[in-house]
């Protein structure tokens, strides 16, 4: 079977509107978190990692007229798009071009902003058709207006690295020539008071992976990469000028989406479906555990989360546990983009030769046997391939497999 | 191949059953909500207090559809999820702020909720995703389960269409024009699950040739209409005019003199209602038999073998879906 | 004299304990819609969680939610909940103990 290509990424996060940004933050192991600046929440102790932009600069940014209706997710959604097809070059390439797009609270920020007018009135009645996942999708698509195939993923926080996932079947089956997949999700009202119900969320900054874990800190973003077949990337860059440095990013080796079937939030104390999710992957590109180098952990400062993901880690890797870090506590949780923002960082480190630190960590985890990257280190490192997990509620649990584009 | 061996739905029709087939029931009010079978004759007591309408439907519909086989893969479309517990976390936070919300809302308030709830169920870990997006969720779930079972031996998928539809948000989307316009077929719910394989069983209602998908903004899309040998194509007319018009004019040109057929007028309008375009297909090649209360005019023939129908769907003329269903019956 | 007025206060304070405890069990069946369960059934003494009503996390949450909205009483950390909730005569007196509305 052909081969996965990564020809282009685009990244926009609290650390970072673009790919350079956000290599600079991770090089200087500076986090994004921050007081909750420009969410309209009355909820201000929890700490947060915003996109620190208003809409109307992302709007402006875009070149989109000031009345233009559109969400904060869709925002980040196309710029972050934008970044992916021109590092790839394929704007307005003349071919089958797919987006794939997780999101779950899709228009909610603006649903939640209207709501009450909704039930009354038709003043803002534009933005009760933006409020679907699928709206959120057709905006972005809409706005670069070349694309053929469109798909909106809802997994929750696995939603963007399950439309990775599915971006490869379709290259795979032939069903599209160019996939560009990831996803994009804005902090709202809703899922922050949400997580604030099931009491996860930390007011402290997210300590993934530490003893004193207490819960999560939501962040928001979008990422997208843009895939093709070796063969169809060799040909089209063929073509193109050598100046333009067209360039293979990254191989999608494997991937592999599993369900924990446990509870409907919780994952399952052993990580049945996190162990399974990666063995899978791997199975999918033919490696082995002991051919990791990094695994970017899902790792969201949950009690629940970091000891089952770290349970399915020791069972899978056993005596020989790669260097593990969560970026969760650079980002904050972006949720349904955290597959496409961690699939970036992941692609990010293993072209720069670095392994992002844990941020915040200091106590080891009696249960396990491992602690996490803590050092931030870039002599020496050659990462070949590299484990991205994304798990979302509901047990959907996805791990994505990156490997280096050198590797023969 | 992959083969459609069983489905199941909870509707504006008699439910989990195909009896609806021989008398349909017909409706002239704009907002219908599904027939529920008795929840209690299927759900235990701790099964159904946490879930909703769209949850309870989807567990049964499953159930039913499976029996006791357990599939590869969980592949569900829903347009909206589980709006009625987001409704009422988003009403309940609009109304009386940021504090004392209730937690099971949120918790079954995501659209997945959905798919893993019937994973915990029929315990299932493998493979599980949830598409949503508008008025094609369902075709992009199903062209999922046929990319992952297509060429594949032994391999089945359940394929699930939910989306449940609440009096505040019909009365939302009428306002948007997607529903309760004159003339205009009623608003409805759509609970189906179909249970796809690779292997021909007796209990096989049809073939799933092909699924094709197009998005056309930006770009016309262009279908090549040779490829398709079809004796009947499932479209879905709605009684309004903008949607109705890119239907005939289409069909005209891609298919003349192909007889159009329709099945909203049963179902409602809703998000996943082409789910009921391909169950309603599927009944008229299993049986052999295009009733008349499906037919655009008339005078189609009976005579001939029915041996493929296309169902075709477009929503807002932006998203056009083909799915190329054939006998299996040689 | 003196010991049968306390008995009287004690028997008093059973009754009026008895009360609101068959109140609070319909208010968590309410809640939970528990169908089906009714105040009786529900053992005094037994644990809320696990066995008998064979409740989970997601629960206890709702009945920290509801023990704030009708009593008033905040429940920062929801590990002390589970102290409150080894049975719903613990759970009642503690309410009864600790209500500001």
């Amino acid at each position: 079977m052909d081969k996965i290509v990564i020809s282009g990424m685009g990244i926009i996060s609290a650390i970072g509107n673009n790919c350079m940004e956000t290599l600079d933050a991770l090089k200087a192991s500076k986090s994004g978190i921050d007081t909750i600046h420009y969410l309209n929440t009355s909820h201000t102790e929890f700490p947060v990692g915003e996109v620190k932009l208003t809409n109307e600069e992302m709007i402006s940014m875009l070149g989109l007229t000031a009345s233009s209706v559109s969400t904060r997710t869709s925002l980040m959604g196309m710029i972050a798009v934008r970044e992916a097809i021109e590092t790839a070059g394929i704007y307005n390439i003349n071919q089958r071009c797919s987006i794939i797009s997780g999101t779950t609270v899709g228009g909610m920020d603006k649903s939640e902003q209207y709501y009450l007018e909704f039930l009354e009135n038709d003043l803002h009645k534009e933005y009760i058709k933006t409020h679907d996942c699928g709206a959120c999708t057709e905006m972005i698509a809409d706005y670069f207006g070349f694309f053929s195939q469109v798909d909106t993923i809802s997994t929750a926080c696995s939603s963007a690295a399950n439309a990775i996932l599915l971006g490869a079947k379709f290259l795979q089956s032939g069903k599209t020539d160019v996939a560009v997949a990831g996803g994009a999700e804005c902090i709202t009202r809703f899922h922050l008071n949400g997580f604030n119900t099931l009491r996860i969320l930390d007011c402290q900054h997210c300590r993934p992976f530490d003893n004193t874990r207490a819960g999560l800190n939501l962040g928001e973003g979008a990422a997208y990469i843009v895939m093709e077949t070796e063969k169809h990337f060799l040909e089209r860059t063929a073509l193109t000028p050598p100046e333009s440095q067209r360039k293979i990013y990254a191989y999608l080796s494997g991937a592999a989406n599993t369900c924990d079937a446990f509870h409907q939030t919780a994952s399952s104390p052993d990580g049945k479906g996190a162990y399974m999710a990666m063995k899978n992957a791997l199975h999918n590109a033919g490696l082995h555990p002991s051919n990791v180098d990094y695994i970017n952990a899902h790792g969201t400062g949950t009690a629940n989360n970091d000891l089952s993901e770290g349970y399915a880690i020791e069972k899978l890797f056993g005596n020989n546990i790669p260097p593990v870090s969560s970026t969760k506590a650079f980002t904050g949780h972006t949720t349904s983009a955290a597959g496409g923002i961690e699939a970036v960082i992941s692609i990010l480190s293993m072209n720069n030769s670095l392994i992002p630190v844990n941020l915040n960590f200091k106590e080891k985890m009696p249960e396990l046997s491992f602690k996490p990257v803590t050092e931030y280190s870039s002599n020496d490192i050659h990462l070949e391939h590299v484990l991205s997990n994304s798990f979302g509620f509901g047990g959907n649990d996805t791990t994505l497999i990156f490997s280096h584009h050198k590797r023969s | 191949m992959v083969y459609i061996n069983a489905i199941r739905q909870i509707s504006a029709q008699k439910p989990l059953t195909d009896e609806w087939f021989d008398s349909p029931i017909y409706y002239n009010e704009p907002y219908i909500r599904a027939i529920d079978p008795d929840f209690k004759q299927y759900l235990a007591p701790n099964e159904s207090r946490r879930t909703g309408k769209i949850l309870k439907r989807a567990l049964i519909t499953s159930r039913e559809a499976c029996k006791d086989t357990v599939p590869e893969a969980i592949i569900t479309g829903t347009g909206l999820g589980c709006i009625e517990n987001t409704e009422i976390f988003l009403d309940s936070m609009s109304r009386y702020g940021e504090e004392l919300l209730p937690p099971t809302q949120f918790m079954q308030s995501t659209h997945n909720t959905v798919s893993s709830l019937v994973a915990i169920d029929i315990k299932c870990n493998s493979y599980n995703i949830t598409f949503a997006h508008k008025g094609i969720s369902f075709e992009c779930a199903l062209q999922n389960a046929f990319i992952i079972s297509n060429k594949k031996h032994n391999v089945t998928v359940l394929v699930g269409a939910h989306d449940e539809m609440t009096p505040v948000y019909f009365n939302l989307l009428k306002r948007t024009g997607y529903l309760g316009n004159t003339n205009q077929v009623f608003a409805g719910e759509a609970a189906v699950s179909m249970l796809l394989s690779t292997k021909k069983e007796n209990s096989s209602m049809c073939r799933i040739d092909n699924i094709e998908k197009y998005y056309s903004t930006g770009r016309n899309f262009h279908l090549d209409s040779s490829d398709y040998k079809i004796d009947a194509v499932m479209t879905g007319i709605n009684g309004t005019e903008d949607n109705d018009r890119v239907y005939y004019e289409n069909c005209n040109r891609w298919f003349p003199g192909v007889p159009m057929l329709r099945y909203k007028h049963l179902f409602g309008e809703s998000y996943t209602a082409p789910a009921f375009g391909v169950y309603t297909s599927a009944i008229c090649l299993a049986k052999q038999l295009i009733p008349e209360f499906i037919k655009l005019h008339s005078k189609v023939n009976n005579t001939k073998p029915i041996n493929s129908i296309l169902c075709y769907n477009h929503f807002e003329n932006k998203n056009h879906t083909f799915i190329l269903l054939s006998t299996c019956y040689e | 004299m003196w010991k049968n007025a306390a008995d009287y206060s004690i028997n008093k304070y059973y009754i009026k304990m008895d009360n609101f405890i068959t109140q609070l069990k319909q208010e968590i069946i309410d809640v939970l819609n528990l169908e089906d369960v009714k105040p009786e059934d529900i053992d005094n003494n037994a644990p809320l969680f696990g066995e008998g009503l064979g409740l989970d996390s997601i629960d206890a949450l709702e009945i920290i939610v509801l023990m704030e909205k009708n009593y008033g009483i905040k429940v920062k950390d929801p590990a002390q909940g589970k102290e409150l909730f080894q049975s719903i005569k613990r759970l009642a007196e503690y309410i009864a103990e600790n209500r500001t509305k």
